[in-house]
């Protein structure tokens, strides 16, 4: 057994590798005294070299995405600008140096103030921006004093920029300084001070394609703020470009008529819901969001009476007036109530309940079926077959048309307007519903709200007898390194309003008459070209925000509607108009409207 | 499979060591990167199970059919290494890392394994007192052929955890007056013909500044200069978990992998360097003198090769995080982030184990 593994003599290699782990031990307490001499007897050194060590963050902002209509045209885009900061950690007396910089860069003291009060609890080392928009000559002044200040930062970054000024500005939207309770919302989590954000529009509803993502560099500074090493870096990713349905030449043309008016137009694509214009008058100018207002300016812009900031297209309600005699003429024809004969005479005024109502033509329409009812926007032919519905019926067409909820365009803050009904006065006005309200109801007056592009998709449903579409604005986006396009489908909204199309045809026979055939549209015809339509005027104001009154001299004026498609058998185009206090729709909505036809004819056909 | 004499003999303490050091490291890795992304210190006790598995697994194998396979197993991991280079994407400047969908792993590492394994087979039946010309060409050649393979990755700090293998080896075997010198000679034409030749730039500046950290402190030093000023910085009881400015404010660099040790003085102090201390001098004491419960020359090689790795490791990196030794990818065994470093080291405590629970088998 002499070779048997067990009594093998292995005792010359164990010795020597017990003599190689005492060099281990040496090694381990050798280690251990230098340690003790780094951070126990050289402690204090080190300490203060730490304390010294100051990191600063310097964040690369990503440039937001673009923005451009249908055609390629830019609507927003970048510019350079320069920003000073403060660094609180370098500065020792902030009175003493609000009052220097406002010197300096003529800012007032009390601003600078306010600003470090309004950021006191962030982190030392991260900027505070006070000033954007320096022009060189400040620029320079800054860069000269580095040394005297040096608690004041200059910073480079991308810019939004509308190049085309107060252009599509409700359908862009703009952007805003995050506010400080925003701040802390886990959704803005990488959001930085002073940074801009989308508030209104596709600015905001598209505001995590477009922001992109900040780069960033943290580098290593000494006490007085000078470089002394990089630590890390990240390069900015500019965000997706934005491709939108507007055209700009239908938009531009959409603000034009509009001009010195209030008031709304759509152009929406009646077979795939793409927004053609989406123009809203009085504007404002986005521009002016991203160069800080003055507090006088932003005063003026929120308090002025007509409300410049509001997109009236989606936010504006309005009683829809004789347009919602379509709905009323759906349903009742869907009902079986009526034929496309039934006719109701109208001499100027009748009474219904005991109560006088009135046609808006005096002297009457004579005896009035259903095409001459929509051709002459008879009311007292509707009173008829209002009253032969009743409010429960109505209510409930109303909002198979698209009334009373959002159509769910891509856009913020689109209001839902409101289709009444027995149940909501109760609810709403602890009051029972009069069979009178009915009969108002039935010419689109009363409680009713409808917004412009609510009333657009609705037309377009006619149109399309029966097959709904969901409005957006976005048509695609694009990686703008890979130039790789992403479609966007908005589906249409998951109703049929399941009326039978022989009554779409009825009611669309009828639109075409008010326009082609001396009806009240008929200021919106074209030559050749099948335009179907409907005006209406609407005798209540109804507030963008409730309770404001109407300018003196507006008092007695309606606002104007107009509401029409084309070509009358392959529908292409929707086109809305209101001009608030314009008086009878047909009058000076319905010559807008025809540019706009014509302009889209012209384009497209 | 494994009967019940053998698991009683399973050094349990050896264990119960290698999970302690184990879980101070996932303390630290949670407090140098809870504000990344990544959730590493999940993702590293993930790693301890694993790798808890395969040493369990490992060790009901005999040792023995490992080293008759060792030239095999040699062999076949040879190719993936040769295959990188030849197939591998550079991933931060090295080809050392097969990807799969949701870990890394370092082949380079693993080898280190087969490279123990075929060193104690080759000096299994060497009974000599020195060793001898040809069985220094034999196991210099077996591993200079990974070593060749890594450097060219480029992964320095991985060849260089190779050298204490061989030399743990060689040591055994025994040096003569005339071999070291030979030895130190061509040590030396070899440092000279890699610095000329094979040292990227950045890499001889990491050795150079280490000659003299503030010559340069923006460039190579200032690294070396941060983890020095964490670690003196911390004092004597330290900044208190997850308050060392310097790690916190990132101004260390791979804080959860490489210079997880400047984050524990700089947090810990000098108290906390000390129970790292002497949980290492635990674990290494408890791997050296579990030599002569080997029952054949080959486990000796095995448990010494295997010692001498992780102590190596252990010194190189502590040393390289206070300002001794240049700054080189080495990780703290057990403590740094890093399946594969973690892995590899399980495995090779598991050939001690492995070593040691059969050292009464008759076979």
């Amino acid at each position: 057994m002499k070779n048997s593994k067990i009594y093998e003599d292995l005792s010359l290699i164990i010795k020597r590798s017990f003599r190689i782990f005492l060099l281990v031990e040496i090694l381990l307490v050798a280690l251990a005294i230098y340690f003790w001499k780094i951070q126990i007897v050289d402690h204090n050194k080190y300490w203060h070299q730490s304390e010294a060590n100051r990191i600063r963050e310097v964040v690369l902002p990503a440039p937001r995405g673009l923005i451009k209509d249908r055609d390629g045209h830019i609507l927003a885009d970048n510019i350079a600008s320069f920003k000073a900061s403060l660094l609180r950690e370098n500065c020792k007396n902030f009175n003493l140096f609000s009052l220097r910089v406002s010197r300096l860069l003529n800012i007032e003291e009390n601003i600078l103030k306010e600003r470090i009060e309004k950021y006191k609890s962030w982190p030392q080392f991260k900027p505070i921006v006070f000033e954007d928009n320096l022009n060189l000559k400040e620029v320079s002044l800054i860069e000269g004093r580095q040394l005297e200040f040096p608690e004041l930062v200059l910073q480079t970054e991308p810019k939004r920029y509308y190049p085309q000024d107060t252009f599509a500005a409700h359908t862009i939207g703009y952007l805003q300084e995050l506010s400080e309770e925003e701040m802390k919302s886990s959704l803005h989590k990488e959001r930085r001070l002073g940074d801009l954000v989308g508030k209104k529009g596709i600015e905001k509803i598209y505001d995590n394609l477009l922001r992109g993502e900040d780069g960033y560099y943290v580098e290593a500074v000494d006490s007085v703020g000078r470089h002394v090493g990089m630590i890390e870096k990240r390069d900015p990713v500019q965000g997706y470009t934005l491709k939108l349905t507007i055209d700009c030449d239908l938009q531009r043309m959409a603000e034009e008529l509009l001009e010195g008016k209030e008031g709304a137009a759509v152009v929406l694509d009646a077979q795939n819901g793409e927004v053609l214009a989406l123009a809203s008058y009085p504007t404002f100018d986005p521009n002016k969001f991203i160069n800080r207002f003055s507090p006088q300016e932003w005063l003026d812009l929120v308090n002025n009476p007509e409300f410049p900031l509001e997109n009236r297209a989606i936010r504006g309600l309005y009683a829809p007036g004789s347009l919602f005699k379509l709905v009323i003429a759906l349903a009742a024809l869907d009902l079986n109530l009526i034929t496309q004969n039934t006719s109701f005479f109208c001499s100027g005024s009748t009474r219904i309940y005991n109560q006088p109502f009135s046609c808006w033509s005096e002297q009457g329409h004579g005896w009035t079926n259903l095409f001459n009812g929509i051709r002459n926007s008879c009311n007292i032919y509707f009173y008829n077959v209002g009253k032969r519905l009743g409010i429960e019926e109505i209510a409930r067409y109303a909002v198979r048309l698209g009334y009373g909820s959002r159509t769910g365009i891509d856009l913020t803050g689109e209001k839902e307007g409101l289709v009444p009904s027995p149940e909501w006065k109760k609810k709403v006005k602890d009051a029972p519903w009069f069979p009178g309200e009915t009969i108002s109801v039935s010419i689109g007056q009363g409680p009713l709200l409808v917004t412009p592009l609510q009333v657009a998709v609705h037309t377009a449903l006619i149109a399309n007898r029966g097959v709904m579409v969901t409005p957006h604005v976005l048509m695609s986006y694009q990686n703008p390194d890979t130039k790789e396009d992403k479609e966007v489908r908005f589906p249409p909204k998951n109703f049929n309003p399941g009326i039978e199309s022989s009554a779409y045809e009825k009611v669309i026979k009828g639109m075409w008459r008010a326009v082609n055939d001396e009806g009240t549209a008929r200021l919106a015809r074209i030559q050749d070209y099948d335009v179907c339509a409907k005006t209406g005027s609407t005798q209540v104001v109804s507030s963008i925000k409730g309770g404001e009154k109407p300018k003196p001299e507006n008092k007695l004026k309606t606002h104007s509607w107009f509401t029409g498609f084309a070509p009358q058998d392959y529908p292409k185009v929707v086109v809305t108009v209101i001009v608030e206090f314009g008086g009878m729709g047909g009058a000076s909505a319905a010559p807008l409207a025809r540019k706009l036809f014509e302009l889209y004819r012209e384009k497209y056909d | 499979m494994i009967d019940r004499r053998l698991l009683s003999n399973i050094d349990w303490v050896l264990i119960a060591l290698l999970l302690w050091n184990s879980a101070l490291g996932v303390v630290f890795i949670y407090s140098s990167s809870h504000y990344l992304p990544g959730n590493y210190y999940l993702r590293q006790i993930i790693w301890i199970v694993l790798s808890l598995i395969a040493l369990f697994l490992f060790i009901m194998i005999d040792y023995k059919n490992f080293l008759t396979y060792s030239l095999h197993l040699y062999i076949v991991f040879i190719f993936p290494l040769a295959g990188m280079l030849l197939f591998g994407k550079l991933v931060v400047g090295t080809k050392s890392w097969i990807r799969f969908p949701f870990f890394q792993i370092q082949p380079s590492e693993l080898i280190k394994i087969i490279m123990i394994l075929l060193l104690a087979q080759i000096f299994s039946e060497y009974k000599a007192r020195y060793f001898s010309w040809n069985k220094l060409l034999l196991s210099g050649g077996a591993v200079s052929l990974p070593i060749l393979l890594v450097v060219l990755q480029p992964d320095l700090g991985t060849t260089l955890t190779y050298v204490p293998i061989i030399l743990a080896a060689l040591i055994l075997a025994g040096f003569s007056r005339k071999s070291f010198i030979f030895i130190l000679i061509f040590t030396l034409v070899l440092s000279f013909g890699v610095w000329n030749f094979f040292l990227k730039e950045y890499q001889k500046q990491r050795i150079m500044t280490l000659i003299n950290p503030l010559q340069d402190p923006l460039g190579a030093g200032y690294h070396i200069l941060q983890s020095k000023i964490a670690i003196g910085s911390g004092g004597f009881l330290g900044k208190g978990y997850k308050k060392g400015t310097q790690s916190q404010l990132r101004f260390l660099p791979a804080r959860h992998t490489d210079f997880i040790f400047s984050v524990i003085g700089e947090e810990f102090g000098y108290a906390g360097v000390i129970v790292v201390f002497l949980s290492y001098f635990l674990l290494l004491s408890r791997l050296f003198r579990s030599i002569d419960k080997s029952r054949d020359r080959a486990g000796v090689y095995i448990i010494f090769m295997v010692a001498m790795m992780i102590a190596f490791q252990f010194f190189v990196n502590v040393m390289m995080v206070i300002g001794l030794f240049p700054v080189i990818g080495i990780p703290l065994p057990f403590l740094s982030y890093g399946g594969s470093s973690l892995l590899t080291n399980y495995l090779a405590v598991s050939l001690v184990l492995n070593v040691k629970m059969r050292r009464f088998v008759n076979v």
